[in-house]
């Protein structure tokens, strides 16, 4: 390999073609004289420039022509010619330098083209030179040199991750495989599962128990997760009013009185709830609107007078944190999309309500297409207030467009898989832990299951790595009218 | 040949060409003030053609040579050569090389006229220069290639590039009238078509001659009184052949032991047989495309050298550039 241009952080090599390199690779060019390395990524390979190369393709026969032909070539020259024809050239991202101090994140220095001695970083060495994955290790799998590719889960903690690639590419299992291992790290987490693809996560393939079945707590709303008025708060019922039923202000002041009015006389059932809106002085209009919200409550199944059937969602999260960590699954699967954002309310203002008031010690929210859940103000909290209160959360899209803008911009941690749609590309390369030339480049090109990596958890060098399988149920897998395997 | 004049080289310092080759070469305006002759001055000498189609084999035969680079003792160019048959409107080939030399004082053949001393230098003067010797080899590989052709193969037209004309340094009269026997005993006719001519009659080119006669015909121009060097052999007997509608005129000889009708014959079998490509033979041009060398098989035969035989390899000083910088335009030798 040989130093061809350098410009800015981008790289040109010349590379033969007996010289094993791949897109996302990694090289070192080392300058003796300097006693300097740089490190830099292969993020795209290219046919190099060489000249008389049209003119060699245009007197080659295609196979279709009537012409054909043979070399007599006692030397064997036309080897060198067809070596010499198939030079490449590796537009490479300069990422660091190497220095007798160690790594750092220098760039402006030129490497001699004469005595540079180029060679391959293995991913290996890499992960061990930028000291990734030291602490608390989740595997992710391996590396395109099929070597284990470990991050830190430490990494993930007060950070906001993103998961994104094209449907079908692998999103879902690699956020399962991360909520496992901050669940074997000792980590509470909460999945809002939209499509119910987590509910066997305490399941093996083969559907016996695995080791996180006793962590692993399903909750489903109407069915196995229900909440009374009691453990409900007055802001967070005000939430879920005015965020997910839409009720004006002035009803929503309304409502106000009649709670406060019920919980200082004990009475704060559904039922006392419905009776008071009923006998309750104020405007008609006032009273319909407050009305159908509380028949939406009513009807949602999600709430309760009996105690009985009542979840104690603080309860299960602080006992959670106390055991040594788990998951708790929100089934949102089966709940209408009014439900749905009802729930998700509820849930995320008894988070916060708990971690502000240090029940637990944190909390990490993995949410599935939150678009179709979250409320529009939601998005800003979760960048700017709710990593203060210890709610560090994961989004999981396939559409990246439904992600704000500011959430790429933030993000810590990003898991790229597969994108070829040009518009896809473009939104996901607004990430601002990486370049966008290098987020594209090597984004269109990854396979399923693969995925690139970017962020405080690999140190901000973009690996690309192999997700693992994991031994546990699917469920996200797309379900077929024709069996094709008979 | 090839490997003992390269067994000198070894571990060398070796300078190579600028493998880019110039694109203006190749690209020579046509003169826009075209020769008009009028009347019918030539209608005798003109022949028209009614092409056989009788399955002949067509072969066309083409060498081409370029330097690669320089060595402190001499010079290295390379030699490749191309047979092209077409046999039923199905094209083959075969290219034979390519064969790297190494051109030195010691191995360089001596000019006509012998050895000759510099009395200042002390140098022979009577050798070939580095150009000459380069040509001097391409000849002799090509000669090597024609005469396997005209022994291997029968009842073909063979076409040569150039002409048959004899008797200059490294085309030897004997050398090709041999060839020319061995073909003619296979049954074999041969053609040579030259791009180029500086044949000519009363100051016309004779491919000039007569540009508005319906094609495909030729132009007898044997019995005319040309402008032709006296030391040469004329081998071939000499002909304007327009062979294509709006294609060009060329130079075509063809051997000369052949009858006039077997002449005419020979080029109305090739009209038969072959597809014409601007009144040039298909065949040929392919052998030329085949032969001729690319940048890219430059770089790679230095690359060959660089391996093989441990060259080292030292940029190439340009005076032009270094001394005249950015003036410094021109293509060197």
């Amino acid at each position: 390999m040989r130093l061809l241009k350098k410009a800015g952080n981008t790289i040109q090599i010349l590379s033969f073609p007996d010289e094993d390199v791949e897109k996302g690779g990694y090289l070192i060019i080392e300058d003796r004289k300097a006693q300097k390395a740089l490190i830099a990524q292969v993020i795209d390979i290219q046919f190099a420039n060489v000249p008389g190369v049209m003119e060699e393709l245009l007197r080659q026969p295609a196979a279709e022509d009537s012409t054909s032909g043979e070399d007599v070539d006692p030397l064997d020259i036309m080897s060198h010619i067809l070596y010499i024809q198939d030079a490449r050239l590796l537009v490479c991202k300069i990422y660091g330098t190497v220095t007798e101090n160690g790594l750092g994140l220098e760039n402006s220095w030129l490497p001699s083209r004469t005595h540079s001695r180029i060679s391959r970083l293995p991913t290996e060495s890499l992960v061990e030179l930028a000291k990734i994955a030291k602490g608390r290790p989740i595997s992710l799998g391996t590396t395109q040199e099929s070597s284990p590719i470990l991050i830190d889960a430490s990494e993930l903690d007060g950070k906001l991750n993103l998961i994104t690639g094209k449907k079908g590419t692998g999103k879902s299992h690699l956020s399962k495989l991360l909520v496992l291992g901050l669940v074997e790290h000792g980590a509470t987490v909460v999945v809002l599962d939209l499509n119910g693809e987590y509910i066997n996560l305490g399941l093996t393939a083969d559907g016996q128990e695995n080791e996180y079945c006793n962590r692993v707590h399903v909750l489903s709303p109407g069915k196995n997760f229900k909440a009374t008025l009691y453990q409900t708060d007055l802001f967070v019922i005000i939430r879920m009013l005015t965020y997910a039923l839409d009720l004006p202000g002035t009803s929503a002041r309304e409502f106000q009185h009649i709670w406060q009015f019920l919980q200082e006389k004990g009475m704060l059932t559904l039922h006392e709830l419905g009776e008071a809106i009923k006998r309750w002085q104020c405007n008609q209009h006032v009273r319909d609107a407050m009305f159908s919200r509380y028949y939406t409550l009513v009807h949602s199944g999600f709430f309760t007078d009996n105690m009985a059937e009542a979840v104690n969602l603080e309860g299960l999260l602080r006992k959670t944190d106390s055991n040594g960590g788990g998951a708790v699954i929100i089934n949102l699967s089966d709940t209408s999309p009014t439900d749905r954002q009802m729930v998700v309310e509820y849930v995320l203002a008894k988070l916060q309500e708990i971690l502000s008031q240090w029940k637990i010690r944190a909390a990490f929210l993995f949410a599935e297409e939150a678009h179709l859940y979250l409320r529009e103000t939601y998005w800003d909290d979760i960048v700017t207030r709710m990593r203060h209160f210890g709610l560090f959360t994961t989004f999981i899209t396939n559409q990246p467009n439904t992600i704000h803008e500011n959430i790429y911009r933030q993000a810590d941690n990003i898991f790229m898989l597969n994108f070829v749609n040009e518009h896809d590309l473009e939104i996901v390369s607004k990430a601002a832990r990486v370049d966008a030339e290098t987020a594209v480049s090597l984004v269109r090109d990854l396979p399923a299951h693969h995925c690139l990596v970017l962020g405080k958890v690999v140190k901000d060098f973009p690996i690309i790595a192999r997700i693992r399988s994991l031994n546990i149920k699917t469920m996200g897998q797309t379900r077929f009218f024709w069996n094709t395997s008979q | 040949m090839s490997l003992n004049s390269m067994q000198s080289i070894k571990g060398k310092h070796f300078q190579p060409y600028e493998a880019e080759f110039p694109s203006f070469v190749a690209e020579r305006p046509i003169s826009s003030d075209p020769i008009r002759l009028h009347g019918n001055a030539f209608s005798t000498l003109l022949t028209p053609l009614e092409p056989i189609k009788d399955g002949s084999t067509v072969i066309g035969i083409d060498v081409s040579s370029i330097r690669v680079g320089e060595t402190e003792t001499g010079s290295i160019c390379a030699i490749r050569g191309a047979i092209v048959w077409n046999e039923k409107q199905h094209y083959q080939y075969v290219r034979l090389g390519p064969f790297p030399f190494h051109v030195t004082e010691m191995n360089r053949p001596e000019a006509p006229g012998g050895p000759r001393l510099d009395a200042s230098s002390g140098h022979n003067v009577g050798l070939l220069t580095p150009v000459e010797t380069q040509n001097h080899l391409c000849s002799l590989v090509e000669r090597w290639i024609r005469a396997g052709v005209s022994f291997a193969s029968s009842r073909s037209i063979i076409l040569w590039d150039g002409s048959l004309t004899a008797g200059m340094p490294g085309n030897p009269v004997s050398a090709i009238s041999h060839i020319l026997r061995v073909a003619r005993r296979n049954s074999n006719s041969v053609l040579a078509f030259s791009k180029a001519t500086t044949i000519r009659f009363l100051g016309w080119r004779i491919t000039d001659l007569a540009p508005n006669q319906k094609p495909p015909c030729l132009l007898e121009v044997e019995n005319l009184p040309l402008s032709i060097s006296r030391t040469a052999s004329l081998l071939g007997r000499i002909f304007a052949a327009k062979l294509a509608e709006g294609g060009y005129s060329f130079r075509l000889d063809i051997d000369r032991a052949l009858s006039r009708e077997d002449c005419i014959t020979a080029v109305e079998r090739l009209l038969g047989n072959e597809l014409m490509f601007q009144g040039y033979p298909e065949t040929l041009r392919l052998a030329h495309i085949y032969s001729t060398f690319t940048a890219n098989d430059v770089l790679g035969i230095q690359s060959f050298l660089a391996a093989e035989y441990g060259l080292k390899v030292v940029p190439r000083c340009n005076i032009r550039k270094t001394l005249f910088g950015p003036f410094g335009t021109g293509y060197e030798d």
